[in-house]
């Protein structure tokens, strides 16, 4: 990051690898938007997505309640156990005739209930995140934010192992791979504003269009007309808001993904998503940090000096070394998302930390890799949410508790009016 | 399939390298050869096979001149109407520069023939003009030289003509696509009759199948009692078909019917699909697609005529360093030069246009290819892309430079006052509106655009920035980034427009040029010659290549060898040697499979030939991977890899080890672990890439094997016997009975794709197999036999890939009647691949949008 040389001293800098949060300016911002009469501070949420699940035996704590002892993988959250909450015991639902690990992904955050197929087979209609967005992304500068940290440029695997978040069955919220993009998206307001005349015509185009078409085409070209919809508010809420953005002082993250290792991949994406969200930009964002299964080997730096095929590895856990070198994978994926915690607590916001008003949540869509077990799910939650959680205690839930059920309280702490989600039985207390 | 017994009998001896095209010497309806032209003054036809093979009709028209004066000749045109006028002109370094007229009408200026070498020139475009039936006269004035030509004697220059080529517009009386002939073929199959088979069912099939309760596989075929039990269940009929067809059923341990009996199985189950086709064919319809970052770099190209790439691009495994794909040639050179550092991942951050970044790829279909509408989504993000890229695009400091439409379209008019603009921007406009909208012009539609451009101009700006705005937004609109098929009647054809595009995506990958948009404008597209033609004229052309950059890489997979990495140390050879384990040497080998095709595509060969071919395209570093006795010289000389370009030369194969997508470097390798090979991999490939039967996804529990062959083979089992001790469960063994021969066949090839021939503990390697119950192999060399012998397999494979690929869909059943006569035409070439093309294109299914008279054979 650069931050005017003068300034260095008086500001307290947290350091990602190419982009970091100057924090003082975070302070002002949340100071400002204090003092505009009947401001609340609103609540976030988050998520930050494991593919291909964890070492079982190395994940689950004995105990339960507050104070459970913390399980080998779970050991980087220990600053933080106090402000996390453990889930076990959610389950999914798997369906056959689809691939499990593309089901395990995209369907992950579905609020689909099992028996609800798409066209293509899967329980997959729109995501919790995207229900959320639909609730608190009306007054945001971004519906929503999508981050892969996926490095693979192999092609190897198809849409339905790359993104979490869909906007409906065959309707991707497709993720942002590159940083830099992430960057220019969020600060560069002058690219937003120059596009306001065009967006005006080429809708017209699309509702020009419409009449024509068939009913599955309509359907298709409604993606189209969404997508300018949701770009031209967005111009017109970031152009808003462009004083604030360009008074932020920061710049776009120096080094190419291409060059980073996958720490400082995954942190330079999270410190985009955190800045985002602590600058009220969007409210609701997902992150993975790397696409399901994608059996291509990939340099984990510091960890291992070979590339490694993590999905390959979940298949050989039987073995004793390789079943260690995973539980070390997993325990870096935890390692990733506590270092996120951290930073999110380490901000100041109203009384408290942004922290206290986020709802981030680690997970995978499947538990047992090696046999593509989707039940007892890894989950867990950072932050109070603005109090609708009282975090550090492990929750086991009764057998067959369906993970919808934590979606829907989700989804009604955000103010979603819903009453059932997929196939839910009811909601947690969180509280 | 009822063609097999055909080619069976003499496959085996046949050659398929004997198949080859002579594009070049096929003549295109309108064409008119300058060497029969009349020729006037100093003009007379010179030979030009010295110069190569690419000369249409091996000469041309010769003409010597000083400047001011004429080459004077003519042609005729056979009726009164509209024309596409262009000409082939041949360059090199005496030549001058030309205007050009037709019937003394000025049509085009400054025509520079200049060249360092002689060749033939990109088409000069004449333009669409109205010419009267008969005589039409043709002057080219020698106005000037080039600073570079060589003058002869002080003041002379030259000028080559190699043919005129004039394409009727003229309408047809109707404009729909309905008079194209659909390819139905007559098949030779037998009829079967319900009682002849039914004891052949009782036999071989109902112990398993429906007997005592018993019904494997969902499959209950005692309870089917009548011919039309079988035509109203294609669930059971399409499993009975792809079972059959690969000689799965009945199983190796139970009674095999004699081949009559087999062969009569199949006619039936046939006979019972088309009856079931003949009621209910609807075919599933084509989602309306979207471009994908390929097509849209193409198109994007095509439409501002840029001289490359609007971005670099990973989906190019190959860039042409020095222009080498010329499908008119019909030779594919011996020698190739190509980019190098394509063959790296870094060449995605260099940059063609100062801020121009592509956005993120589309990823291919589980068993298909990006371009199916299905998974072609559109959302916030990539509508900021697209606006984003168009901005970049045109605002870029190098765009004027790069585009050939600043000198026309984006140019301020000269002496033109301000509010004389609009009229001019409206011509300009509409034109290349309509080539980028692909259709008819809507008068709301241009007033939308011409209203943001007298906006631009009204707020005071200049005329070239307004219609840089014009061309962002068009860049931007639904009408040029979706494949747009309009609603119509069930069994409707395809407008003509409609038409041209796909054709255009098909085999360019972008959008039609001008000669298909008014081909398609006044419904001659819909002419079968015309369309046929068009067909040749599009293989022909350049931009063909995408039918390898972006067909034949997807289909092959080929884009997995970019992360594989065999162990540094096991497998130096991979890398350079130079202890950098950033270069890969091994990505060498990307390159050869792709240039294979392209020889196929270019020389109109057999596509067998992608099975197996007695040539290769090699770089002389690649000679030790194939010949463990050539030592890699290259060690610890950094210079020797050249960073910017390799040269790769056809090579006779000598062996039968070599050769073909299957026993090549590149698929072996992309297909094996870090340190041993994974013969349920390639075989899976095999399986898919080659005859498009695709295993089922493999089941929860995968037992694992030990990732190093050599801990393997430290026990003393070989890896064949390792993976066998593993198949406990009889699902297990139903399915890897099917991959894992085509897998083990290959088990020659080490993780890297070298020949051993046996393992390294010294273990012997045990690569014989069945294919599909049927061909005994005993190792890559025999399976290779084996397809060959039954080139059914592969050419259905293929042509239905292909089809997929042209339809930007999934296959269904319904499809089959029509890869049946595409496969029928395929048979009857013995592969030829414009022949398989043009069948592709002529199709049902690719004519139409959805459909509900599909014909089926009878």
């Amino acid at each position: 990051m650069k931050v005017r040389s003068r300034n260095l001293s008086r500001r307290s800098v947290l350091r990602g690898a190419g982009v970091s949060m100057a924090l003082p300016l975070l302070e002002i911002m949340g100071k400002r938007s204090q003092a505009e009469p009947g401001a609340v501070t609103p609540v976030r949420v988050a998520f930050f997505y494991m593919p291909n699940g964890v070492v079982q035996r190395s994940w689950h704590p004995e105990s339960t309640g507050r104070g459970y002892d913390l399980s080998p993988t779970l050991k980087p959250l220990q600053h933080v156990r106090d402000k996390v909450t453990l889930l076990t015991k959610l389950d999914r639902v798997k369906v056959a005739g689809t691939d499990g690990h593309a089901q395990a992904g995209a369907c992950w955050l579905s609020s689909a209930a099992p028996d609800e197929l798409s066209p293509a087979g899967y329980p997959l209609k729109m995501t919790i995140d995207q229900i959320i967005a639909s609730e608190v992304g009306k007054d945001t500068a971004f519906r929503s934010l999508e981050l892969s940290c996926n490095p693979y440029e192999d092609n190897r695997e198809s849409v339905y192992f790359d993104n979490i978040s869909w906007y409906g069955h065959g309707h991707v919220a497709r993720s942002l791979r590159d940083p830099r993009e992430v960057f220019n998206r969020l600060f560069s307001v002058k690219d937003h504003a120059a596009n306001k005349s065009i967006l005006d015509v080429v809708l017209d185009d699309a509702k020009s269009l419409d009449h024509e078409l068939g009913k599955g085409d309509r359907e298709k070209l409604g993606e189209y007309l969404e997508s300018v919809r949701t770009v031209e508010l967005q111009i017109e809420r970031v152009t808003k808001r462009q004083k604030e953005i360009d008074g932020l002082d920061i710049s776009p993250p120096s080094k190419p993904w291409q060059a980073m290792a996958r720490d400082e991949f995954i942190q330079v994406m999270g410190d985009l998503m955190i800045l985002a969200l602590r600058c009220d930009l969007t409210r609701v964002a997902t992150l993975m940090s790397a696409p399901e299964r994608w059996g291509s080997p990939l340099m984990v730096h510091g960890l291992f000096n070979k590339p490694v095929d993590h999905h390959g590895m979940t298949h050989g856990q039987g073995n004793e070394r390789v079943r260690r070198e995973l539980e070390a994978l997993d325990k870096f994926h935890v390692e990733q998302f506590a270092r996120l915690v951290i930073k999110m607590d380490s901000i100041n916001e109203g009384e408290g930390t942004l922290l206290d008003n986020v709802m981030f949540t680690l997970g995978s869509g499947i538990s047992d890799g090696s046999l593509h077990v989707y039940t007892d799910l890894p989950t867990v939650i950072a932050g109070r949410a603005g109090g609708a959680i009282n975090p550090g205690c492990h929750i086991k839930s009764p057998d067959g508790t369906p993970i919808a059920n934590l979606w829907l309280t989700m989804a009604k702490t955000m103010g979603v009016r819903k009453t059932r989600i997929g196939d839910s039985t009811g909601s947690l207390n969180l509280a | 399939m009822v063609l097999m017994a055909v080619a069976w009998s003499e496959a085996k001896s046949f050659d398929y390298h004997s198949v080859r095209g002579r594009q070049a010497s096929v003549t295109l309806n309108g064409v008119y050869e300058g060497e029969s032209l009349e020729l006037k003054g100093s003009s007379r036809v010179q030979g030009m096979k010295g110069f190569g093979p690419n000369w249409s009709g091996d000469a041309h028209l010769l003409w010597l001149g000083e400047s001011g004066q004429k080459m004077e000749t003519g042609f005729r045109v056979p009726g009164t109407g509209r024309y596409m006028v262009s000409l082939q002109m041949t360059r090199a370094p005496d030549y001058g520069i030309f205007s050009v007229a037709i019937n003394g009408k000025a049509v085009r200026d400054g025509v520079d023939l200049f060249s360092e070498k002689v060749e033939l020139s990109e088409p000069v475009d004449l333009g669409e003009m109205y010419l009267e039936e008969g005589l039409q006269k043709l002057t080219c004035t020698l106005t000037g030289a080039n600073g570079k030509a060589r003058a002869k004697g002080g003041r002379q220059f030259l000028l080559g003509l190699d043919f005129v080529r004039a394409v009727s517009l003229e309408r047809k009386k109707a404009d729909k696509v309905d008079a194209l002939p659909v390819h139905v073929p007559k098949s030779p199959r037998r009829q079967v009759s319900f009682e002849r088979i039914q004891p052949v069912f009782a036999k071989y099939c109902h112990r398993c199948h429906g007997q005592k309760g018993k019904v494997k596989g969902e499959v209950d075929l005692v309870r089917l009692s009548s011919a039309q039990a079988y035509a109203s269940d294609p669930v059971i009929a399409k499993k009975l078909l792809a079972v059959l067809e690969m000689r799965e059923m009945p199983p190796d341990d139970e009674l095999s019917p004699k081949e009559a009996d087999y062969q009569a199985l199949r006619d039936f189950v046939e006979g019972a699909i088309s009856d079931h086709l003949r009621k209910e064919n609807t075919l599933p319809p084509v989602t309306l697609r979207r471009m994908n970052r390929y097509e849209y770099n193409n198109s994007v190209r095509d439409l501002l005529q840029l001289e490359g790439d609007v971005y670099p691009l990973p989906e190019k495994v190959i860039r042409s360093f020095r222009k080498y794909y010329d499908p008119a040639s019909g030779k594919f050179p011996d020698s190739v030069h190509v980019g190098n550092r394509a063959l790296g991942k870094n060449q995605i951050e260099q940059h063609l246009l100062t801020g121009v970044t592509p956005f993120a790829i589309d990823l291919q279909a589980e068993h298909g290819f990006n371009n199916r509408g299905d998974q072609l989504g559109f959302s916030p993000i990539l509508m900021e892309s697209f606006l984003g890229i168009a901005r970049a695009l045109l605002g870029s400091p190098e765009f004027d430079g790069y585009s050939a439409l600043t000198a026309g379209f984006f140019s301020e008019p000269r002496g033109l006052p301000r509010n004389e603009w609009s009229k001019l921007a409206e011509e300009r406009i509409s034109v290349f509106l309509e080539k980028a909208f692909r259709s008819p012009l809507e008068k709301s539609t241009l007033g939308r655009y011409l209203g943001l451009f007298t906006r631009a101009v009204g707020a005071g700006g200049g005329f070239e920035p307004a219609m840089k705005e014009v061309a962002s937004a068009a860049l931007a609109s639904p009408r040029f980034l979706y494949l747009l098929e309009r609603k119509q009647g069930d069994d409707d054809p395809l407008n003509t427009y409609e038409l041209a595009t796909r054709l255009s995506f098909f085999l360019w990958s972008s959008i039609p040029d001008s000669e298909l948009l008014a081909l398609a404008g006044t419904g001659r597209l819909s002419d079968p010659h015309v369309y046929r033609d068009q067909v040749k004229r599009m293989l022909l052309d350049y931009r063909s290549k995408a039918l390898s950059e972006n067909f034949a890489r997807q289909w092959l997979r080929l884009d997995r060898l970019i992360t594989a990495v065999p162990d540094f140390e096991r497998f130096e050879l991979y890398y350079s040697r130079i202890g950098c384990e950033q270069w890969k040497l091994g990505l060498q080998t990307m390159a050869e499979p792709l240039l294979l095709f392209e020889s196929i595509m270019v020389e109109d060969r057999s596509v067998m030939l992608l099975v197996d071919s007695n040539y290769s395209y090699r770089t002389t570093d690649m000679a030790s991977w194939y010949r463990p006795g050539v030592p890699f010289k290259g060690k610890g000389n950094r210079g020797r890899f050249g960073t910017n370009s390799l040269v790769y030369t056809r090579q006779a194969v000598n062996s039968r080890r070599e050769g073909g997508v299957i026993t090549c470097a590149a698929t072996l390798a992309m297909n094996a672990s870090p340190l041993r090979t994974s013969p349920i991999t390639r075989g899976a490939w095999v399986a898919d890439v080659i005859f498009n039967r695709p295993p089922p996804p493999p089941p929860d529990t995968i037992p694992e094997i030990e990732a190093d062959d050599a801990k393997i083979e430290a026990s003393g089992q070989t890896l064949r016997q390792r993976l066998v001790e593993h198949q406990v469960n009889p699902s297990c063994v139903s399915c890897h009975k099917r991959i894992d021969p085509l897998g083990f066949a290959l088990e020659n090839y080490d993780a890297v794709g070298r020949w051993r021939d046996s393992y390294r503990s010294g273990l012997p390697i045990d690569a014989g197999g069945t294919l599909f119950g049927k061909s005994r192999f005993e190792d890559a060399v025999g399976l290779k036999d084996a397809i060959i012998e039954n080139p059914e397999w592969f050419l259905r494979g293929f042509s239905e890939h292909l089809l997929a690929y042209a339809l930007g869909r999934k296959l269904e059943l319904a499809d089959k009647p029509a890869v049946d006569a595409i496969l029928s035409d395929a048979m009857a070439t013995r592969g030829q691949f414009s022949v398989i093309v043009q069948s592709v294109a002529s199709s049902y299914p690719f004519l139409h949008k959805a459909m509900a008279q599909n014909p089926v054979n009878q």
